[in-house]
């Protein structure tokens, strides 16, 4: 695991967006477009599917639907419940919330690099699609923010902006998050990345942004020494957010139990998400973020 | 059962903080930061949760030292474990041969007997593969056998024991008992007594088991006996008898004492129950002759009711001074008592070796000697050819240094010696027999040599160019010498020591065998070196002759031992044996559990360096 001191800034800001990462960043929207011509039909209005006037697809009845949208011809053919959806005619906005609290600030490449590149692509992304994009961070609070943004020659703004983020503090979900949910006036697609690692429970945060009525998905990005780690012997440990120490004699013993509780908690994350209809994607920062953002975009789910 | 041989050692566990602080300097953690530590925390929890000991297994490497410190700690204290002693082990029997085993104890028998009996019984028990070693205890410890298997080997060894009128010292015995079975892990020692010893003869070894024999006796015993001179007197003599009663009873005893069958006197004592009375009576004429004591009383136990003394005329040392005139010399030996001081002027114009024989000592004061022979001299301010030891030259005020520890020596303060002038001598290597009495850093001063029938004492220096005669150090010098080269042991006036006890027969340096007949009228010739022997075939009280050539002298052996004649004060074993083993009606060995712990330390040395030199090469 790489090291670095207590609350440093990430390092290399500079070559964050540096050429490789704009060519990747145009490949990946030449990908995305292929992907969109092959799920759409063009360029998506919309993420959102409800009770709008355009007709926009069919999914099975489950329970808890509202009746009204069952498509009763369809019922009378092929004896099955399907629901009719809408496109919603509404402008939808894109809110990447990126973690900038120390932890980000481990793995190699490190995590904030890796989030930094994934909102940027995103962005782009959204951009070239005419979406509205906003970036905002947080750590123990809400941070540094640009509002949504439309037109796409704003893009290197956005670029400055994730290029210039500070990387420290302790991360503190339920606050930052609830803070950007009161703030936002406008519902739209939230896409958090983050470790989830911080000194209140991810969970918080993320209810609070389902409840205001986002659509939320949720980048989870681990660093490879984070998943096996390679420590062994005694060691005094400190904890890169609070400064905890902790002294420990690390062996094979404790670094599967290390990882057994991490794959609990990677658990309980998803199955939190699953429950809340909050889309979970879990990335590691040794894949690069081009794959992360296509395996995102071949999900499609929150495309329309 | 754990004991600890040698508790102190457990002093050296005061290491184990030493270790500690070792340990303290010991490179620390590596420390490293880390995104989050919650789910390290969180993994330890669970291991703590799992295993109560992991977290002590954290730090494996003190625990290790720790627990090699204390077994080196605890090995050096020498635990011993306490264990049945199995069936095939080796058994020591002590048997108990001192005079109180005389003691009647039924009809017919002794007290000695019924211990044979016993000694019998336990040989016949031996299992098939045990071992036994008979040793006896009386005034000395003897041992009888080896290690024996054979039973009928044994049992001979038994048939020729019988005791003596010796007082015995059993914790010898129990002494030399434990140290034939030390190293031994299994082993048994029998001791077969009558019980009548102090009771501190208990070495409280848990290997040792006392039989005891015999039941309450009867006993009336004569406890002193001796002669002596009244003061200012040389015809009037005391003789001192001592009776003691044993019994709960008054007793009236007829006492008499007799010297070479002539009664001296007979007196009737009225003896209160446990009391004592002494008679100190005197006599005229010349004590002269072999003297008894006895008692006229039937008690349990004979042998104290009679005790002998030789009575023997003292002997004047003749000594020989050559010497052109030392007044100092002179008046020491003519005031030294017993003394027969010849003086000549010159040299000796006679044989030496005739004048060696009539003469107890031959002194040269500052006249040159012959090449000596076996005898007795003293030579003062001269060398003699042919010793190992020669003239070279002279030494101006010679600082004496030091002063031996030599018999010759006792008590002798040279502190204020000074000494104008002495010879320097040179020792021709190392020689047996010479001793140094007197030295300063320039040469040897005073000498002691024993070679062969030659004994010498030189002194190396005038004692008129020295202050020495002047000192209270020089009369007791020359006494204690002329006693060392002609010790006058026999010349008391009343000859007698304990039985079982050694004695020094004194003879001319010039004789080469004695011949000693015992009170059983057995003879033994015994060669005989340096003018004396140590003779230590004792055990019966009674009057022992020796000749040298065509002279007879006598010594007397006698029991007179209050405490062993105390027949009925016995220990008691049971009590004191029942408080420290409840469990135990036979003898139990020690296994020294040292060497396993030992082992146990080095194994732990060698896991905490595999686990120091593990956790080294992962960091």
């Amino acid at each position: 695991m790489a090291m670095k001191p207590l609350n440093a800034p990430a390092a290399g800001n500079a070559f964050v967006f540096d050429d490789e990462f704009l060519r990747k960043l145009e490949r990946l929207e030449l990908l995305a477009r292929k992907i969109f011509r092959g799920l759409l039909r063009g360029e998506h209005t919309t993420a959102r599917r409800g009770r709008g006037l355009e007709f926009s697809d069919f999914r099975h009845y489950r329970p808890g639907d509202d009746f009204r949208h069952i498509d009763w011809n369809i019922y009378s053919r092929l004896d099955q419940l399907f629901l009719k959806l809408h496109a919603s005619e509404e402008d939808v906005t894109l809110h990447l919330i990126v973690d900038a609290s120390a932890s980000m600030g481990f793995g190699e490449p490190s995590k904030f690099d890796h989030a930094r590149r994934l909102a940027a692509a995103l962005a782009y992304i959204a951009l070239n699609n005419l979406d509205r994009v906003g970036v905002s961070t947080f750590a123990e609070g809400l941070g540094a923010s640009v509002p949504p943004i439309k037109a796409r020659h704003h893009m290197a703004r956005l670029l400055a902006f994730l290029r210039d983020l500070p990387c420290a503090g302790v991360t503190r979900f339920g606050t930052a998050l609830r803070d950007f949910a009161t703030r936002t006036r406008s519902a739209g697609l939230v896409i958090l990345i983050s470790d989830l690692l911080g000194a209140e429970a991810a969970q918080d945060g993320i209810e609070a942004l389902s409840h205001c009525g986002h659509d939320v998905v949720v980048i989870h990005l681990l660093a490879e020494s984070e998943i096996d780690p390679p420590l062994d012997g005694s060691l005094r440990m400190v904890d890169a957010e609070t400064g905890d120490e902790l002294e420990v004699t690390v062996d094979r013993e404790l670094r599967r139990l290390y990882q057994h509780r991490l794959e609990r908690q990677l658990q309980e994350i998803e199955s939190f998400c699953r429950r809340r209809a909050v889309e979970y994607l879990r990335a590691s920062t040794a894949i690069g973020f081009e794959d992360v953002v296509l395996k995102y975009l071949r999900q499609g789910a929150h495309l329309r | 059962m754990i004991q600890l041989a040698y508790p102190a050692a457990l002093l050296a566990l005061l290491a184990i903080p030493l270790l500690l602080a070792l340990h303290l300097l010991r490179p620390r953690r590596r420390r490293v930061v880390l995104s989050t530590t919650t789910l390290w925390q969180a993994a330890q929890q669970d291991r703590e949760s799992a295993h109560g000991f992991r977290r002590l297994l954290g730090n494996l490497s003190l625990l290790l030292l720790l627990a090699s410190a204390l077994a080196l700690g605890v090995a050096l204290a020498g635990p011993q474990w306490l264990t049945r002693a199995s069936e095939d082990a080796d058994t020591v029997l002590v048997l108990d041969v001192s005079a109180s085993m005389k003691t009647r104890s039924g009809i017919g028998t002794t007290r000695f007997d019924q211990a044979l009996a016993e000694a019998a019984g336990i040989v016949d028990g031996l299992p098939r593969e045990g071992r036994m070693l008979v040793m006896t205890s009386g005034r000395k410890a003897l041992l009888r056998t080896g290690f024996e298997a054979d039973r009928d080997a044994l049992r001979r060894a038994l048939a020729q024991l019988r005791p003596g009128d010796e007082a015995g010292r059993p914790a010898e015995a129990l002494a030399l008992a434990l140290s034939l079975l030390r190293g031994r892990s299994h082993g048994r020692i029998t001791f077969l007594t009558d019980g009548a010893f102090d009771p501190d003869v208990d070495p409280g070894s848990p290997q040792v088991a006392f039989r005891v024999v015999g039941g309450p006796a009867r006993n009336v015993a004569i406890t002193r006996f001796d002669f002596r001179q009244e003061l200012a007197s040389e015809d009037r003599f005391q003789v001192l008898v001592t009776v003691r009663n044993y019994t709960d009873a008054p007793v009236t005893v007829p006492a008499s004492v007799s010297l070479d069958e002539r009664v001296l006197f007979r007196r009737t004592l009225e003896l209160a129950a446990r009391g004592e009375q002494t008679l100190v009576l005197p006599f005229p004429g010349r004590a002269l002759g072999q003297a008894v004591a006895r008692i006229d009383v039937d008690d349990d136990l004979a042998a104290d009711n009679q005790a002998f003394a030789a009575v023997s005329p003292r002997h004047p040392v003749r000594v020989l001074l050559f010497s052109r005139g030392n007044f100092y010399l002179e008046s020491v030996l003519e005031a030294l008592p017993d003394v027969d001081l010849v003086k000549r002027d010159g040299s000796p114009d006679e044989d030496i070796t005739r004048l060696a024989r009539s003469h107890d000592v031959v002194v040269f004061d500052g006249i040159a000697a012959p090449q000596l022979p076996p005898g007795n001299f003293l030579l003062v301010n001269t060398v003699a050819p042919g010793l190992p030891f020669s003239d070279a030259g002279r030494v101006a005020q010679p600082s004496i240094l030091v002063s031996g520890r030599s018999a010759l020596m006792r008590d002798v303060d040279l502190t204020a010696v000074r000494v104008d002038q002495a010879r320097r001598v040179v020792i021709d290597g190392p020689v047996t027999g010479l001793q140094r009495l007197i030295w300063s850093p320039e040469s040897d001063l005073a000498l002691a040599l024993l070679d062969g029938g030659l004994k010498l004492v030189y002194l190396g220096f005038d004692i008129a160019e020295s202050n020495f005669p002047l000192q209270a150090a020089f009369p007791l010098f020359v006494s204690q010498s002329l006693e060392w080269l002609r010790p006058r042991g026999d010349d008391r006036l009343s000859n007698h020591i304990a039985a079982g006890s050694t004695h020094s027969i004194q003879v001319p340096a010039t004789a080469m065998q004695v011949t000693v007949r015992t009170p059983s009228g057995s003879s033994e010739t015994l060669e005989v070196k340096g003018g004396s022997l140590l003779f230590d075939a004792t055990a019966d009280a009674g009057i022992y002759r020796y000749t040298v050539g065509d002279v007879a002298r006598h010594f007397a052996v006698n029991l007179t031992n209050a405490r062993e004649s105390d027949v009925n004060n016995r220990w008691a074993p049971g009590e004191r044996r029942e408080e420290r083993r409840p469990a135990s009606d036979g003898a139990q060995a020690l296994v020294p559990l040292w060497p396993y712990l030992l082992v146990l330390a080095l194994v732990l040395l060698a896991l905490e360096w595999c686990v120091w030199a593990g956790s080294r090469s992962s960091a």
